[in-house]
């Protein structure tokens, strides 16, 4: 229940940021979305078990939670702060350009680095000899 | 014998380099040596061949899908396998005087090596699979071949890709269903079985699939437009590919699949139609052509449908015939290729208007082409004489065969058909002959090529010669060859002379014919137009190509948006969509939720509750980018700490180091900017935000906590010590069971790694000692003092929880952040580290992992499995440790990338290189695209 709430808060929050924009806010809520998501993986084993999942010989603990969604987790975690990483750079060079970070600058980036250009463009360029 | 001779071969495309750096374009010689000894592994065998005997050699190759890795030489095999190695012999002793000093061979010789390779593997493979991976390394390869080097040929490459890679696609399909149908990839035994296994509807579905593979690759119609524009490619891959091998892959493919389809008359009539209506295109085509190289391919094309068209009718005379004309061709073609390059060389152009009375300046280079372009033309006595009769014969013949039924009309046909495309064909050879070296001579200084240069052209010319006047020579390959093709021996009698035939009157029509339109020159080019016509296949095929090209911009364009609420609209709407069937459908079905298991929530959780919500709504509301910050760490705490409760001590530890790298790197960049002015509208974030919370909320308490532990996570609790010899299941996990997961994971960390490099190559300075810069200097002093007593104490702290992660919460990626805090607090400090760059441990951190991978199948297992050593002071150590090492380096790689790039402080890199000194100044003016090499230079 308790962690229903707050992944229903947390994603909440995260989408209301990233939505209202601004390079800021995105990154904020993409990290709160983050954090949401992680929670879901995390429930997902079942709340009522709460022990470290380590072995020895035996079971250490009755109540060992669940292992798996715990690795998806450590590495969505690692993930994310790749992601969060790349995408300061991105804001970072946007504000290099302009020293006010608007949306607008998230959509110049976009337009720089996305070429509409075909690599052989000119199909009349090579041909030698003009036969093919 | 085999396996030596495709990996002699195979194995010299990694010296090729190393070669090349010595000799440069002289490398073409070793190389014809290897070809030449490859040949003559391959000859040791070929007595017991060529008695009657098969050699196969077979390994274990993919265990899972019982694929084998099998060589097999029959005749046909030895066949084309004499053609690769011969021809590729030939034309590596030319490549040399041919290549100007100045081209970069380094690349153009390693690929045809490869290429030739991997063709000799194609004819030597007796398994499906292994077939079908050769024959896409050629597509490849040849690719590479024709691009060269430069823009030049990537229109005329790329073309040939797609093209030829439609038809390996094709091919592919067609194995597929071989494979499934007669449960075994090896050919013989697909053969063998396929009378039982394959039904008529089968082999309706696996023949244009073959057929359309066969034909991509060897140029016929509709998809023979490729082969002219490759043209663009040097003449010795031309020579090579274009005449000798990469094409006639489809003829022997074709060959190679004959026995499934005897009884097809469906096979034997699209063959036919195709070739013969190919063979007068082609020939046509070549006539009208100014440039040698264009009137060759041309030729090539229609020679290419006259081999098909003999395939398609299906007597054993006409195998033999088919045979005899691939051997016959590659020995003139090669030759004619090798010699137009020559005559480029010395006159300087390909253009039969340019040239003319060559003769006079080079006597020998004009007796070869006359000699190649004799047996082309189906002259006596040349060996392309013979391959020709033996062709009219097949043709008349035709009626002979189980398909036609004996109905007459097929035999004079094809014969018509084929004695046209012979007058044409000796109509365009006479043009090369006397085009160029007849006539006025117009330039002066020229003179005979060198001996070393025509040596290589020498050779088939007078082979062909030779075995045009005792081609009895060849009667125990072809007489093999369509054995194998699953024909009735044929006990060929080849000769130059059969006595008074209907064939040899065919011939003479056939020359008599040719001479007119050569001869009458003028009056056929008038009649047929000067200049050659633009082509429409190419026209058609590009109009496809920026078709396809516009269709997915105009699918794009609805992603094109700026507006980041766009993107999340579809994520949200699908959503809110799964949510309303999912609340419809399951309280009905299955009697509705399972009860919740009590212990879900624990009044702890509460008190977790009741500290988060107010930090996040303070987030969300503060306007100051450095508060946010501060915020957006306090919550990460927060929730680790709920983790940790949660018992996950790995997780909470990971994310607890995760938030501390956050807040240092993001500091810098997030200080300069405010977070102002909202825009977009709040309704549509408020409503998306009600609606994505609602539905995970419910979700989450709809589908979690309500069952018994899983099957999975009992297994991982009660195996992972076992199997894996740790007790950390969660590490186990990631680096043993989902070790190849794992992988990917860093992948896409170096991935992202790589990506900041790139986009902050132009260097970002926030501010030059961003925090120091707001301390005083009492305050900076104890900063560093205080840090390099904790630097040291991190990295051990990293050490030891990655030496312990297999066994207690630890591990590669905690160890990777734990050392990143430490370059961290480093930064902040404003000490310098001598550390390597960040690229350079990203990439040996990657290659560790990757290595890692394969210490399992070294020893017998599978990859990534973890294999035990005991180790004397240490204990026993897992393989799996090295991979856990790939993961630190990558995540210590990540950290110090994006501090050097978004903190703006100079690191040392192991060079002792400094940082970028800055002055502060805004643009900066070494923006180079020298992205990537992890020291800010």
């Amino acid at each position: 229940m308790t962690l229903a709430i707050a992944v229903g808060f947390l994603a909440a929050v995260g989408t209301w940021l990233v939505v209202r924009g601004g390079a800021v806010r995105l990154i904020l809520g993409f990290i709160l979305l983050g954090h949401a998501a992680n929670l879901i993986i995390i429930s997902a084993g079942g709340a009522f078990r709460r022990e470290a999942p380590l072995v020895d010989g035996q079971l250490l603990a009755e109540n060992a939670a669940d292992p798996l969604p715990q690795a998806f987790v450590l590495t969505a975690i690692v993930i994310t702060f790749g992601v969060t990483v790349y995408l300061l750079s991105l804001v970072a060079r946007t504000a290099k350009q302009s020293t006010k970070v608007e949306d607008e600058t998230i959509g110049r980036v976009e337009s720089e680095i996305d070429p509409a250009t075909d690599p052989a463009s000119d199909p009349a360029s090579d041909e030698q000899g003009g036969s093919s | 014998m085999l396996v030596a001779s495709l990996a002699l071969v195979g194995l010299t495309t990694f010296f090729v380099p190393l070669l090349v750096r010595y000799l440069g374009r002289f490398t073409g010689y070793p190389l014809a040596v290897v070809f030449l000894v490859s040949a003559g592994l391959l000859l040791v065998e070929a007595p017991a061949v060529l008695s009657g005997e098969t050699i196969v050699q077979s390994w274990q190759w993919v265990a899972a899908f019982d694929v084998q890795f099998t060589l097999r030489l029959n005749g046909l095999a030895l066949l084309f396998a004499m053609l690769v190695l011969g021809v590729g012999a030939l034309v590596l002793s030319y490549a040399p005087q041919y290549l100007d000093p100045s081209y970069e061979v380094g690349r153009l010789y390693t690929v045809l090596n490869l290429f030739a390779a991997a063709m000799l593997g194609i004819v030597l493979s007796g398994d499906l699979i292994l077939l079908l991976v050769f024959w896409e390394v050629t597509t490849l390869s040849s690719f590479l071949l024709v691009a060269g080097n430069g823009t030049a040929g990537a229109w005329a490459a790329t073309r040939a890709l797609v093209i030829t890679g439609i038809g390996g696609l094709s091919l592919f399909g067609a194995v597929v269903l071989l494979a499934v149908k007669t449960q075994t990839t090896d050919i013989a035994t697909v053969f063998a079985v396929a009378p039982e296994r394959l039904t008529t509807t089968d082999l309706a579905i696996i023949g244009p699939l073959i057929v359309l593979a066969a034909f991509t690759k060897s140029a016929q119609l509709p998809f023979h437009f490729w082969l002219p524009g490759a043209m663009v490619a040097v003449t010795p891959v031309s020579a090579y590919l274009h005449a000798a091998t990469l094409v006639k892959a489809g003829i022997y493919l074709l060959l190679l699949f004959s026995p499934l389809f005897l009884d097809m008359p469906a096979w034997n009539l699209t063959l036919m139609t195709f070739g013969l209506a190919t063979a007068v295109f082609g020939a046509f085509q070549a006539l009208r052509q100014r440039d040698l190289k264009a009137l060759l391919a041309y030729s090539t094309v229609s020679q290419l449908g006259t081999m098909v068209a003999l395939v398609g009718v299906g007597t054993s005379a006409a195998l033999a015939a088919a045979a005899l004309l691939v051997a016959a061709h590659a020995l003139f073609k090669a030759t004619l290729f090798m010699l137009v390059g020559i005559v480029d060389r010395e006159a300087g152009s390909r253009d039969l208007a340019e040239l003319s009375g060559l003769w006079r300046a080079m006597p020998i280079t004009a007796a070869l082409t006359g000699l190649a372009a004799m047996s082309m033309a189906g002259l006596p006595p040349l060996v392309g004489f013979v391959a020709k009769e033996e062709a009219f014969y097949s043709f008349l013949d035709t009626p002979q065969a189980s398909w036609t039924a004996g109905q007459e009309w097929t035999g004079i046909v094809a014969a018509a058909i084929a004695v046209l495309g012979a007058a044409l064909t000796f109509a365009y050879s006479a043009r090369i002959f006397g085009g160029v070296f007849f006539g006025p001579l117009t330039q002066r200084k020229l003179y005979e090529p060198s001996w070393l240069f025509l040596a290589p052209a020498f050779v088939p010319a007078v082979a062909g010669l030779v075995l045009g006047i005792a081609p009895g020579l060849l009667n125990g390959i072809i007489d093999r060859t369509t054995v194998d093709v699953g024909f009735a021996m044929v006990q060929s009698d080849l000769s130059l002379w059969h006595g008074f035939s209907t064939a040899l009157i065919l011939s003479i029509i056939a020359i008599t014919l040719g001479s007119i339109l050569h001869f009458r020159r003028r009056w056929v080019m008038r009649w047929l137009g000067e200049e050659p016509p633009t082509p429409i296949a190419p026209v058609i095929f590009d109009r496809i190509w920026y078709g396809t090209l516009r269709f997915g911009a105009k699918v794009g364009r609805s992603a094109h948006t700026t507006s980041v609420g766009v993107h999340l609209f579809g994520v949200g709407a699908l959503l809110l969509g799964l949510a309303i069937i999912g609340f419809a459908v399951i309280p009905g079905a299955g009697g509705g939720l399972p009860a919740m298991i009590p212990g879900s929530a624990q009044p702890v959780d509460i008190a977790i509750l009741v500290l988060l919500v107010p930090a996040v709504v303070f987030l969300a509301r503060t306007r100051s980018a450095i508060a946010a910050l501060v915020l957006a760490g306090f919550v990460g705490l927060i929730i680790a700490v709920w983790l940790l409760l949660l018992g996950a001590p790995d997780v909470a530890l990971t994310l607890l180091l995760v938030e501390f790298l956050t807040v240092v790197v993001a500091a810098p960049v997030l200080s300069r900017l405010p977070v102002h002015r909202d825009i977009g509208r709040s309704t549509t974030a408020a409503i998306s935000a009600i609606v994505v919370g609602v539905v995970s909320g419910l979700a989450v308490w709809a589908f979690t906590g309500r069952r018994e532990a899983s099957d999975l996570s009992e297994y991982f609790l009660a195996q992972a010590e076992e199997l894996t010899g740790g007790t950390n299941v969660v590490n186990t996990i990631l680096v043993d069971f989902r070790g190849l997961d794992t992988l990917g994971e860093v992948t896409v960390l170096f991935a992202a790694a790589l990506g900041l490099l790139a986009a902050t190559a132009v260097t970002i300075r926030a501010r030059q000692d961003a925090v120091t810069e707001v301390l005083g200097a009492g305050e900076r002093a104890v900063l560093r003092v205080g840090a390099r007593v904790v630097i040291p104490l991190l990295f051990i702290a990293a050490l030891v929880l990655f030496w312990r992660g297999h066994d207690e919460p630890g591990g590669g990626f905690i160890a990777g952040l734990v050392a990143g805090a430490a370059v961290a607090v480093a930064s902040i400090a404003g000490i310098s580290l001598r550390i390597p760059s960040a690229f350079a441990l990203l990439a040996s951190g990657l290659a560790i992992a990757l290595a890692s991978a394969f210490i399992g199948p070294l020893v017998g297992g599978a990859a990534l499995e973890p294999i035990k050593v005991d180790v004397p002071v240490l204990g026993s150590l897992t393989s799996s440790l090295i991979f856990d090492l790939g993961v630190l380096l990558i995540v210590v790689g990540l950290v110090r990338a994006a501090l050097e790039r978004l903190d703006g402080l100079g690191m040392d890199d192991e060079d002792g290189r400094e940082g970028t000194t800055e002055d502060g100044s805004g643009g900066d003016a070494r923006s180079t695209t020298d992205q990537a090499t992890g020291v800010a230079s």
